[in-house]
């Protein structure tokens, strides 16, 4: 495929030639240090060269918090809100955000279909960017790198001065129409390396998973851990959540509520009656992992991970999911290799 | 309209700012009204009752006249709700369980300190059986209506376990550590739909610790951000000296 320069000066008019066409959500600067997608408004001030947003875009086909239902206690009538295409165009994503949006997809397609974030989903074009891995990124590891334009409709190459353009699909190819660029006929230079590696495959992964259980790492881990769910909340592959119906002040009309939940947290093991399935923090930190390279992914052979280092930076701890398996590799092949 | 629950409602050792925070419910006070009588409230009205249905109690105990009041109270309510960090911790008043209690006094009465004993402050739960509570400093409006909601229908009420965090990631703020300040968060149980981090503030953890916190965890993100360990178990201190200290709730 044809590619063409975008340099940094007309990134304005390619983001104002985008918003012609569909609403556009970008990252753009939130607080002091941090990235956040936002709907695009003043184009001046999208953040195309950032680390990694707070959340992935993820929130906007999985709202953080959704109501399912409306119901009226006074004439015992409920009403399903409806639910939306989000039908937009999302600029700036980083290959392994793309890549968790893939995997959500198979989630809330297998079995019983998620209807809400299978519609919410319908209509989504991606855009993404090269990224300069940082000292948490690690997507490498698990096969997603930089430049890794798998799945987008349009990829934006980091080159020097601008953005070499690539549309993939169709759909790409009809958002870059009528925008004037001249082509680029250089090579893309390499992607940065990464600065933390997981040591081995996934194939190697379910190995060293399946003599992990024992390991004195959960309970380590566990000193440092104060079990806040902050990784979970964070996580772009993490979807589970919790229902909850509340009632308004008049007792006449209430809401049923679903909303992000984190199994790093006591309360949500803890089932009818008061039992806690999952009491100590390590066995939380132990299922959090192995959600993350185990369960889903003896099913799918491919790590539900990918590697964008949201739960280690935003970790107050700062407990590293990469040493952690790092450290379960190690011990495995310690334990592997026969004596001399 | 006989039959509405009555509702008496009744400080110890506080600064009243629970009740004024119910003062304040301004767009709601009119359907509170509309399911209770409320028939005992000091700073709001005259009225003095024997009896009631529910009691709404906030501040800490820490005088032996409090003791003596809350068995009263607790004799004439079928149900008890503790409201805010003093009734459901001991509170801020908890911080004084910690110092030498001669001094404590003297600082507060002089050389009249004889005058007025005192006893380590205690959540209304070390003294008598509480049903239900509402927590935060001052207590937490939100928390208070679902609570009382659920009273009038007759229902349990679901209260979180879990860390002001993941109300705060709900609402994707940017975490307060990344604002180079420290935050109490990460152990604070939640319920307030981490109402000061959104706001540019820190948790100062006024609705004491999840269940089983893990201190030790805490206070070492504490140091790692730059307080001494002194500091961090103070800054833990500031709610939940009875909490640290092990008193029964």
């Amino acid at each position: 495929m044809t590619r063409f320069l975008l340099t940094e000066d007309k990134v304005i008019t390619f983001i104002e030639h985008l918003q012609k066409q569909k609403n556009v959500f970008a990252p753009h600067k939130r607080g002091t240090n941090s990235f956040a997608f936002e709907q695009v408004s003043d184009p001046a001030s999208v953040m195309l060269d950032y680390t990694r947003t707070l959340h992935s875009v993820k929130k906007y086909f999985m709202p953080p918090r959704e109501q399912l239902l409306s119901f009226s206690l006074t004439d015992n009538s409920f009403a399903e809100p409806t639910v939306d295409p989000v039908d937009a165009i999302f600029l700036g994503v980083h290959s392994y955000d793309l890549q968790a949006v893939f995997k959500l997809d198979h989630n809330f397609s297998e079995g019983n279909p998620e209807k809400n974030y299978l519609k919410r989903r319908e209509g989504a074009l991606f855009v993404g960017v090269t990224f300069a891995p940082d000292q948490w990124h690690f997507s490498g590891s698990v096969g997603i790198n930089p430049n890794d334009a798998d799945g987008f409709d349009v990829f934006l190459f980091a080159v020097e001065n601008g953005y070499a353009v690539e549309a993939f699909t169709p759909a790409g190819e009809s958002l870059l129409s009528g925008f004037e660029m001249s082509e680029f006929n250089s090579d893309i230079p390499a992607a940065a390396d990464f600065n933390q590696h997981i040591y081995v495959p996934q194939g190697k992964l379910s190995e060293v998973f399946d003599n992990a259980w024992d390991n004195e790492v959960w309970e380590e881990t566990s000193k440092e851990c104060v079990g806040c769910g902050t990784c979970n909340m964070v996580c772009p592959t993490c979807y589970c959540f919790n229902v909850e119906d509340g009632v308004d002040v008049t007792a006449t009309v209430g809401q049923r509520e679903r909303h992000w939940d984190a199994c790093m947290t006591r309360d949500f093991s803890e089932v009818a009656g008061g039992e806690v399935f999952r009491e100590e923090l390590a066995a939380r930190q132990r299922h959090r992992v192995y959600r993350k390279f185990k369960y889903i992914s003896d099913k799918t052979g491919q790590p539900w991970c990918v590697g964008c280092g949201r739960c280690t930076a935003s970790c107050s701890a700062k407990i590293s999911i990469v040493n952690i398996v790092n450290k379960l590799v190690q011990d495995h092949e310690q334990a592997t290799v026969a004596p001399v | 309209m006989a039959n509405k629950p009555r509702v008496a409602i009744f400080d110890f050792t506080g600064c009243e700012g629970c009740e004024l925070n119910k003062l304040n419910f301004e767009n709601e006070l009119l359907d509170i009204l509309a399911h209770v009588d409320i028939v005992e409230w000091r700073e709001a009205m005259d009225d003095r009752v024997d009896e009631y249905d529910i009691a709404f109690v906030e501040g800490s105990l820490s005088t032996p006249d409090c003791i003596e009041r809350i068995h009263e109270v607790r004799r004439k309510c079928k149900v008890l709700v503790s409201l805010g960090s003093c009734a459901t911790l001991g509170g801020i008043n908890a911080m004084k369980n910690i110092q030498p209690i001669e001094e404590v006094r003297e600082e507060g009465y002089g050389e009249d300190k004889y005058l007025f004993p005192t006893l380590p402050a205690l959540p209304l739960s070390a003294v008598v059986k509480v049903d239900y509570e509402v927590r935060g400093c001052p207590m937490t409006q939100i928390e208070f209506l679902k609570l009382f909601t659920a009273l009038v229908r007759g229902q349990e009420p679901v209260k979180p376990d879990y860390a002001v965090c993941v109300e705060c990631k709900l609402k994707e703020n940017e975490c307060v550590y990344e604002k180079g300040m420290i935050c109490l968060g990460p152990v604070t149980v939640a319920g307030c739909d981490a109402h000061c981090p959104s706001f540019g503030q820190y948790c100062t953890g006024c609705r004491g610790l999840v269940t089983d916190a893990n201190i030790a965890g805490m206070e070492e993100i504490l140091v790692k951000h730059g307080l001494s360990v002194d500091e961090a178990r103070k800054r833990l201190q500031l709610y939940n000296v009875n909490q640290l200290e092990g008193v029964q709730r």
